[in-house]
């Protein structure tokens, strides 16, 4: 899974949001690092939408401007909990190995 | 629709890139997030901006080229040996060229000719052609 959409999904695993509150959050997230352009932004969304991990949920107008909001599915759930528990068991490896006293052959 | 700021008139000219049928879907959404995300008083596009629009953009209409109809189909079928006789043609006449007349100049017209000549029937070939 690339990190853009790991960072979808985790912003959506919150509760739904529409496109301008995911670059917020996704920024927040990874602390600053991770700037989705709306060009990125859509194609992931687009993707995740056709992979059937999110789905559109409601539409809003505020100040003229359209909203869509997204939502993670139960599918996308699973998901991003498998990836996470992947990640954490390769950060957990790394960590082992790099603890001082550890020989390196 | 109302009148646009110079900014969402710019933006929308980048998002021409993707194709139309996407941007009937999508093209008031992301101009949304793209003004959200606008610093106050920013009347252009950042480059980075842009340039992650033009790559998207692109990629997307690469990917919903349509079908060819069957008279496409059926010009490319004809046009494929006639694209090889007229590049082996070429070869000839600049075998010819360089046999009898000292004719090396020419390769400059015939080679680039015969190249054009073998990509466009590479790019027709019939296995090249979706149904």
């Amino acid at each position: 899974m690339q990190e853009a959409s790991f960072l979808i999904l985790t912003a959506l695993a919150g509760g739904s949001q529409h496109g301008y509150g995911i670059v917020t959050d996704v920024a927040q997230i990874s602390g600053g690092r991770v700037e989705l352009k709306a060009g990125t932004l859509y194609a992931a969304l687009d993707r995740l939408t056709a992979d059937g991990l999110i789905e559109p949920d409601r539409e809003e107008i505020v100040d003229s401007r359209l909203r869509r909001y997204y939502r993670i599915t139960r599918e996308g759930a699973e998901r991003l909990a498998e990836e996470a528990d992947r990640m954490r068991a390769n950060a957990h490896a790394a960590l082992i190995r790099l603890r001082p006293g550890v020989a390196i052959s | 629709m109302t009148e646009h700021s110079p900014l969402e008139r710019r933006y929308r000219r980048w998002l021409a890139l993707y194709p139309k049928s996407f941007r009937a879907e999508r093209e008031d959404e992301m101009v949304a997030v793209l003004m959200q995300g606008a610093d106050p008083g920013q009347t252009r596009p950042r480059a980075r901006e842009a340039a992650d629009l033009v790559t998207h953009g692109l990629r997307r209409r690469a990917r919903t080229s349509r079908l060819p109809s069957n008279w496409e189909r059926a010009h490319a079928n004809v046009m494929f040996p006639v694209r090889i006789i007229i590049a082996l043609w070429l070869c000839f006449i600049s075998a010819m060229l360089i046999g009898y007349h000292r004719g090396e100049l020419w390769l400059l017209l015939l080679v680039p000719a015969i190249l054009l000549h073998l990509y466009i029937a590479y790019r027709i070939r019939p296995s090249a052609i979706p149904r």
